[in-house]
């Protein structure tokens, strides 16, 4: 026990822990996005998956637990990294000007984190820890629709919807560099290997990015349609 | 005939490591573009020296870009803007007649400033001392032959091997980290017979030590790649981070 928390006190012990939690976030943001996608199919069908949800409590909950849990690790841990990065040059340079071609995620990789987590903490408040019947949840035929009714009804407005496609681009860019990222820290990458896992890491970028901005997209296109 | 430039250079200046140091603004004329950026700064000496002001102190030892001793940030760029080079061997015809050219000290806190551009390297001999050896007693150095090993890995120990431990990685890393040094010698050790049997211990070792020295961690954007001047591979850093993982929790002592 204390040899691991020794290990883990290191530079790239730390790094490897942020690394492997990332990894099990995008395992969940990934299967967050497919049941997600199944409101394009229309209130039954979304409804239905959140009842299905629903049935999986109490055992759900551990599970929630657990993904909060890797989620403050990954955060508190970046967040003593990046502390430790400040504080190793304290005297920057006049000019400053990259050899190499780092890319514009990588640079902006606390930035974007944080955004996701201000997003995140808004999100919970927004859309799970509501009513998930009722006032907000009636769409303009008077009927309840239930969580399907309440997300259309959110991002029905261009506002709301504007924010989550601002934070979806940054879980996009986050997540460009992150994949890349995890296989050169838990030490996978080789140079022969090195274009092919960049290529996957900015698709699955841009999928994530793109698949989660579809939904608010959807309902905004569908409402001009409707008018 | 050659052409022959005139610069403007912005120079560090900094009286002793307590000092608070500035940049200062010097003139130099008619440098010969084959002069090596050094010796450019060696005229610039000479005329100080003649007028009786103090010479900027730099790092410099075989001039032929093997020994690791020159070190300059210049115009934002570790070793300047060639590829693959020392500061020595970066010369005068890859700049423009009349340029203002910014020339700093690396900065990094496990790298303090000496005196103007020399800063104390000696963090990365500490890394060494800490693991960057292979303990059991070799005797003198062996024949060539003595030991065959598969191609490949000869020219991966190689690679790595071909670190001149300047600290350019840590100089252009966006977070002064000194994971391509860290790398470098590891992936050296580690694809011969010899160093590979003390591979875990050896990377952890060096880790906790470079990381008492107070650089910072790596965040996969490979500036230290570009800015080494032996092409030293990032690969040797995912090495390093393989060896890394469990060693602690492994090792019998």
């Amino acid at each position: 026990m204390v040899k691991a928390l020794q290990h883990y006190q290191t530079s790239i012990g730390r790094k490897q822990i942020v690394a492997t939690t990332g990894l099990l976030l995008i395992l969940f943001i990934t299967g967050h996005l497919a049941g997600n996608l199944l409101i394009l199919g229309g209130p039954d069908l979304y409804n239905s998956y959140a009842k299905f949800l629903t049935g999986l409590r109490p055992g759900l909950y551990f599970i929630e637990a657990l993904l909060g849990l890797v989620f403050l690790i990954h955060i508190w841990v970046t967040y003593l990294l990046v502390i430790t990065n400040i504080r190793s040059r304290p005297i920057g340079y006049r000019l400053n000007s990259p050899k190499g071609d780092r890319s514009l995620a990588a640079q902006i990789m606390p930035f974007t984190g944080s955004i996701i987590f201000a997003f995140l903490i808004f999100h919970l408040w927004d859309f799970t820890f509501t009513p998930h019947s009722g006032a907000a949840s009636i769409l303009r035929d008077g009927k309840d629709y239930g969580l399907y009714g309440l997300v259309y009804n959110a991002f029905s407005d261009p506002l709301h919807s504007t924010f989550y496609i601002i934070a979806m681009v940054c879980i996009g860019f986050h997540l460009s560099h992150g994949i890349e990222s995890f296989c050169q820290t838990l030490g996978f990458k080789h140079p022969k290997h090195t274009q092919a896992i960049r290529l996957v890491s900015n698709l699955f970028g841009v999928m994530i990015g793109w698949g989660y901005s579809m939904i608010p997209v959807y309902v905004l296109i569908k409402n001009m349609v409707n008018n | 005939m050659d052409k022959k430039l005139n610069l403007k250079l912005m120079i560090w200046r900094q009286k002793g490591p307590k000092d608070k140091g500035a940049f200062e603004i010097y003139k130099v004329k008619d440098i010969d573009t084959s002069m090596s950026f050094l010796e450019m700064l060696d005229v610039l000496n000479e005329e100080l020296t003649h007028e009786g002001k103090e010479p900027i102190a730099f790092d410099h030892d075989c001039r032929e870009g093997i020994c690791g001793a020159c070190a300059a940030v210049v115009n934002g760029k570790a070793h300047g803007k060639l590829k693959g080079t020392t500061l020595c061997q970066l010369h005068m015809r890859h700049f423009e007649n009349n340029e203002t050219i910014v020339i700093e000290p690396w900065r990094a806190k496990a790298f303090p400033v000496i005196k103007d551009l020399i800063v104390d390297r000696s963090a990365f001999d500490r890394i060494i001392s800490a693991g960057g050896y292979i303990s059991a007693k070799t005797g003198s150095a062996p024949d060539a032959n003595a030991i065959p090993i598969p191609k490949e890995n000869v020219d991966l120990a190689m690679d790595a091997a071909a670190c001149i431990g300047c600290g350019a990685c840590v100089a252009a890393c966006p977070n002064a980290s000194a994971m391509l040094f860290v790398g470098a010698k590891v992936s050296h050790l580690i694809h011969l017979p010899q160093g590979k049997v003390e591979g875990k211990s050896r990377a952890y070792d060096m880790v906790r030590q470079m990381d008492k020295e107070g650089f910072g961690n790596c965040s996969n954007e490979y500036e230290c790649e570009a800015a080494c001047p032996k092409n030293i591979s990032v690969s040797t850093i995912a090495r390093l981070n393989r060896e890394f993982m469990f060693s602690k929790l492994t090792r019998k002592t």
